[in-house]
């Protein structure tokens, strides 16, 4: 046929072959980390499908599936039902509250048979689309308040609905918006505040709050004294000390809501990134577990199934949002930097395919795509290594699940879609 | 600002801090991994390798003969993990095929819950996803683990079935109840007897040794990971006598039954040695039953009025202050007497009227003995009858061997207290021990010879002693009293059972010596009538003492008041224990065949046996003359009756001579040698076969004719 021809002959392959390497891996992974070397279980064995690995490859399965739909779909049928897409995954999002199932304490969960489904996780690519499809009508401008404002609200409504089923992580991955707004013209304050008060915030974290007053202080008057001698105005300055006022306030509010806004478990998960000995028995269990796992991995890593903390399972969640363990474990620094390059690569080559997009519309979706992937790179890695706080979000192809798998994929091929048929996607504009 | 230009900075912006972050993200993986991956490497090895330690073995009680007391054996608590039956659809079928014969096979065997309970406790477990349950709490022997191996779903193993033996290391006493608070056990916080006594002794050092984690939680020792190889505790040989013992329990058990006594209490000692050959307690379970058992140590432990065994001492300190005659008389009236507001009555109404001191004591005079007391001691003297109780060890502590250790207390009355001594003469008013009382009678029957009881000899490590306690074992040198007095109180205590209140247990055997007990209990500091508690101490064979024994009922329940004396409940224990011992002790017997003065004539017949043999025939028939050979030896009777010993040399390949051999030795020596025996007739061997020294074939028959 004419046009799957064309498909394959569009698509990029170097972003397929990426993805293709990141779920074999991924798979190989899983099944080290439920591995168990005194009662080993192959695919050929009964019961293999009851286990995370088994599950997975049929995740895996039903996902080249989900692909092959998504290139057979029209291309244009994204760009016309993206906010039908987004109205229908709201509609998921508000149907899973009443009659979701409750797993590990979030009631996020849609369970049909014995499979669970997590339309949180959908809702990412969702709102991907209807921000592309807002963005790309003409002559929306993000200098403007009215378009900010809107965008602000599409991007909002999922994770508060997310929130109120007590899915967090999943819901502070759509502050990664801010890089794709930022690339598609929003003022540099934004995110310049955002970087901010997240600076502000762990600063505050660390230090003692006059501490940070000093601090600020200190900072405000070097700026003021390094300042060209002709800039130096009274209302520079005032301008300069207004904004070091405004950060000490907040600051004081940063303090005010870690202790009446966060529950204790996130105030301590948080507080573990900056004392590691905190609390080593619960809130520190998990990243001091996984540190020494990676750890212990060393350069080359203890070798494929080799791994002592996770043959014990000393990793609790290993399987899914700790995977990173088993990698940096068995493969050491070597297979750490392997796996990181893989999603390095991965990232760039859609940042290069999003800037060769025509349309708005694929262009705002591909940096969509980079915005979430990176943050989930990001959090993930970094709290398995003691950089970030522990949140809850799988590592992008890697992790177990099938929400995530096929969300993911979902995600990624729509895009590649989407540019297979960019030169055709010029007519829209 | 043109659009590109912004574009191209927002785009390089953007990058940037990508970039920085993923560079950070690198960093910090290569530091944990590279820099600090030794401190982590470090970490994750003391997570599954572990120093433990390893538990010593306890070591064993041993009776006096060798026999085992108490030991430590291994037992198995069953186990069950219910979720190995989820884990895949092949478990599933071991699980489902099995389960309801297995249910069956539970309810046979350990005969608590019926298959169908079993089944809904695995089910129950199955589905709350427990990964361990116990099924069973009793503890079940290797012999069982093996039948149980056989089971369904048990058959298929730990990964397969689910089956788990948890090892118990558990304390089993072969004798099991006997002497078990003496023996004594550790439960919870409840430790007793030698248990306790010598808990460090026994317990040993335990060990360190590095242990590697293995998948399902349990630890197996790295090989050569031993930091500290775990020291075994040291066996603790007691002195008791395991039959001794037994015939105690079993006699203080019927007494305590047939009189429907609160409590009681055993203590056999032997007289020389201090050894404590025996010690049992039985205490009533419970209101209105007839079931006893050992609870609490009274022998140790219980400190009370002793009663009239309190009338030995005060015999002596009166026979040491005033050299007090056996036929001294005395008057004791009407059976009354009153000493300043005290009136003390005899158990016989009307009195016994003038007899001798003799008598006094054999009946168990009260009236009499306060008489004397008048008499030797009276009101001026009386620090020096409590300084003759001092001389008799009597308010010392024994430092026994079992803790705790109670003084007994015997205090000087107060000035101006004129009745005091007198009721503490007739055993009123002192708190003292039966151990300690014993110790009092068994000096008596040691000549004079105050020792201190003991009930572990030593410890041992296999055949090595490592503390002998007869070493460091108090014996006073001095008496504690004169010899005559001795000899004079001697016959009192004979004459108890002669013609005195324990007349019941007289036998024509051998001869007993002891005094019998009886005081009101003293309840909320009032002395009750009708409740008593009641004693027999002595020691026999009266002439020469081998064994000193207590026995002590508490309130029995009597028929008639008078059956309420001790001659009715104590004496007959002491009798039933001594005919046991009696009977299993031949140098007891030989000391009466030598008094009969019969010469034995062993060696009418010719006899050949092993030296060993001889020298421990000898050593039993105290026969002087033991052989100076090793090995088979003949042994000859000369014209004087005295024996002469020849070796018997047995050369190599030829037959030896088994001739005056008993069949048993001459078997072992032939069969020895390759030949096949028969035999004719019963006795010495007279002749053989094959004449001794000739050639033979391995494998020919020789044949024996005994006589």
């Amino acid at each position: 046929m004419k046009r799957e021809e064309q498909i394959s002959r569009n698509l990029d392959w170097v972003t397929v072959l990426i993805y293709i390497l990141c779920v074999v891996a991924g798979w190989l992974n899983i099944y080290a980390a439920i591995y168990n070397p005194e009662h080993p279980i192959w695919i050929f064995d009964d019961g293999f499908f009851d286990t995370n690995s088994g599950k997975q490859l049929i995740w895996i399965g039903t996902t080249v599936l989900l692909i092959i739909a998504i290139l057979v779909i029209d291309h244009r049928f994204y760009d016309t039902f993206a906010f039908p897409i987004y109205g229908f995954f709201l509609f998921m999002l508000l149907a899973v509250l009443v009659v979701g199932t409750e797993v590990k304490g979030s009631h996020s969960w849609f369970r049909i048979g014995s499979f669970q489904l997590q339309p949180a996780e959908f809702s990412k690519m969702a709102t991907c689309l209807a921000l592309a499809k807002y963005l790309s009508t003409p002559l929306t401008n993000l200098s403007r308040f009215k378009d900010q404002l809107n965008v602000a609200i599409i991007i909002a409504i999922p994770p508060i609905l997310i929130l109120a089923s007590n899915e967090t992580g999943v819901a502070l991955v759509f502050a990664s918006f801010l890089i794709l707004l930022y690339r598609e013209g929003l003022p540099g304050m934004y995110p310049a505040i955002f970087l901010a008060v997240v600076t502000l915030f762990i600063l505050s974290l660390i230090f003692e709050e006059w501490q940070i007053y000093i601090g600020l202080a200190v900072v405000s008057a070097l700026v003021v004294w390094a300042m060209p001698r002709y800039e130096r105005k009274t209302k520079n300055i005032l301008a300069i000390l207004g904004v070091a006022f405004c950060m000490g306030l907040f600051v004081t509010g940063v303090d005010w809501a870690i202790n009446n806004v966060l529950k204790e478990h996130q105030r301590n998960r948080i507080r573990v990134l900056v004392d590691p000995d905190f609390d080593r028995k619960k809130t520190g269990y998990n990243v001091r577990q996984a540190k020494i796992a990676i750890g212990s991995g060393g350069l080359l890593g203890k070798g494929y199934l080799q791994g002592t903390q996770t043959k014990f399972d000393f990793v609790p969640e290993q399987s899914t949002d700790f995977i990173f363990c088993t990698v940096g474990e068995e493969f050491g620094f070597v297979g750490s930097l392997t796996v990181v390059g893989l999603f390095i690569g991965l990232m760039l080559r859609l940042i290069y395919l999003a800037d060769r997009q025509k349309s708005r519309f694929a262009r705002v979706y591909g940096y969509g795509v980079v915005s979430i992937i990176f943050f989930h790179f990001l959090v993930n890695i970094g709290m398995t290594i003691g950089l970030m706080p522990v949140i809850g979000i799988p590592l992008p192809f890697f992790s177990y699940g099938g929400s995530s798998l096929w969300s993911f994929s979902i995600l990624l091929f729509i895009f590649l879609k989407l540019d297979a048929h960019r030169s055709q996607m010029l007519s829209r504009w | 600002m043109n659009i590109k230009k912004d574009i191209v900075i927002r785009i390089r912006a953007m990058f940037l801090f990508m970039l920085l972050l993923a560079v950070g993200i690198i960093w910090k993986i290569f530091f944990l991994q590279t820099i600090e991956g030794n401190k982590w490497r470090e970490k994750a090895k003391m997570s599954y390798v572990e120093e433990r330690t390893i538990e010593a073995v306890r070591g064993n009680i041993f009776a006096d003969d060798g026999s085992l007391l108490a030991t430590s054996l291994p037992k198995y608590k069953l186990g069950f993990d219910p979720l190995v039956s989820r884990r895949n659809k092949k478990n599933e079928k071991v699980y489902d095929d099995g389960i309801d014969s297995l249910c069956h096979l539970l309810a046979n065997f350990y005969r608590d819950k019926t298959a169908e309970e079993y089944y809904a406790q695995i089910d129950l477990a199955k589905r709350r996803k427990v990964t361990y349950i116990v099924l069973n709490n009793d503890l079940i022997t290797y012999q069982d683990v093996k039948k149980m191996r056989k089971w369904p779903v048990f058959r298929a193993g730990k990964y397969k079935g689910g089956v788990v033996f948890e090892k118990v290391n558990v304390r089993y006493n072969p004798f099991e109840k006997m002497g078990v608070r003496t023996i004594g056990y550790k439960k919870d916080k409840e430790k007793v007897g030698i248990e306790n006594a010598f808990d460090v002794e026994l317990s040993g050092t335990s060990g360190k040794g590095v242990f590697e984690k293995i998948v399902g939680g349990s630890w197996r020792p790295v090989e050569g990971g031993e930091k500290s190889i775990p020291v075994q505790g040291l066996d603790v040989h007691s002195t008791l006598n395991v039959n001794i013992q037994d015939v105690a329990e079993t006699s203080l058990m019927n007494a305590l039954r047939k009189y429907r006594a609160d409590k009681g209490c055993v203590i056999v000692m032997e007289v020389a040695t201090g050894e404590i050959k025996a010690m049992t307690n039985l205490s009533k379970v419970g209101r209105d039953t007839s079931y006893y058992s050992e609870t609490y140590n009274h022998a140790v432990l219980n400190r009370t009025d002793p009663g009239s065994v309190f009338k030995l001492p005060s015999m002596i300190a009166l026979m040491e202050e005033g050299g007090l005659e056996n036929t001294e008389l005395v008057n004791t009236g009407d059976g009354t007497i009153k000493i300043g507001t005290l009136t003390t009555e005899d158990s016989k109404k009307g009195g016994h009227g003038m007899i001798p001191a003799q008598e006094v004591f054999e009946v168990s005079s009260n009236v009499g003995i306060m008489r004397l007391m008048q008499k030797y001691f009276g009101d001026a003297k009386q620090k020096k009858y409590y300084e003759y109780l001092k001389k008799f060890h009597l308010n010392e502590p024994l430092k026994f061997q079992l803790k705790p250790d109670v003084s007994p207390v015997i205090n000087e009355p107060k000035a101006g207290d004129k009745t005091a001594m007198y009721w503490n003469s007739i055993g009123y008013g002192e708190l003292i021990t039966p151990l300690q009382m014993l110790t009092f009678y068994n000096a008596v029957a040691n000549n004079g010879k105050w020792i201190q009881p003991i009930i572990v000899k030593s410890t041992k490590i296999a055949d090595e002693v490592i503390q002998d306690f007869h070493i460091g074992q108090t014996v006073y040198p001095d008496p504690i009293c004169s010899e005559k007095t001795l000899e004079k109180v001697r016959k009192m205590l004979e004459g108890v059972v002669e013609h005195g209140t324990a007349k019941n247990i007289n036998n024509p055997m051998y001869k007993i010596a002891g005094k019998t007990g009886t005081s009101q209990k003293l309840i909320n500091g009032k002395y009750r009538e009708g409740m008593y508690y009641t004693s027999f101490m002595g020691f026999f064979p009266a002439e020469s003492p081998k064994y000193s024994i207590a026995v002590v009922i508490d309130n029995p329940r009597g028929v008639k008041l008078e059956a309420l004396y001790a001659s009715d409940a104590c004496a007959p224990v002491f009798k039933e224990i001594a005919d046991k011992i009696y009977a299993n002790d031949i140098q007891m017997h030989k000391l009466l065949i030598k008094e009969e003065g019969s010469k034995l004539n062993f060696a009418k017949q010719k006899v050949t046996a092993h030296s060993s043999d001889i020298k421990a025939f000898n050593d039993e028939m105290s026969i002087d003359k033991t052989p100076q050979t090793e090995g088979w030896t003949a042994v000859k009777q000369d014209s004087q009756n005295s024996f002469n010993y020849e070796i018997r040399y047995n050369k190599k390949n030829r037959v030896p001579d088994t001739r005056g051999m008993s069949l048993r030795d001459a078997i072992y020596v032939l069969e020895n040698k390759g030949l096949k025996v028969r035999f004719k007739g019963i006795g010495k061997v007279t002749s053989q076969s094959i004449s001794p020294g000739a050639n033979f074939t391995s494998g020919r028959t020789i044949e024996l004719i005994l006589q």
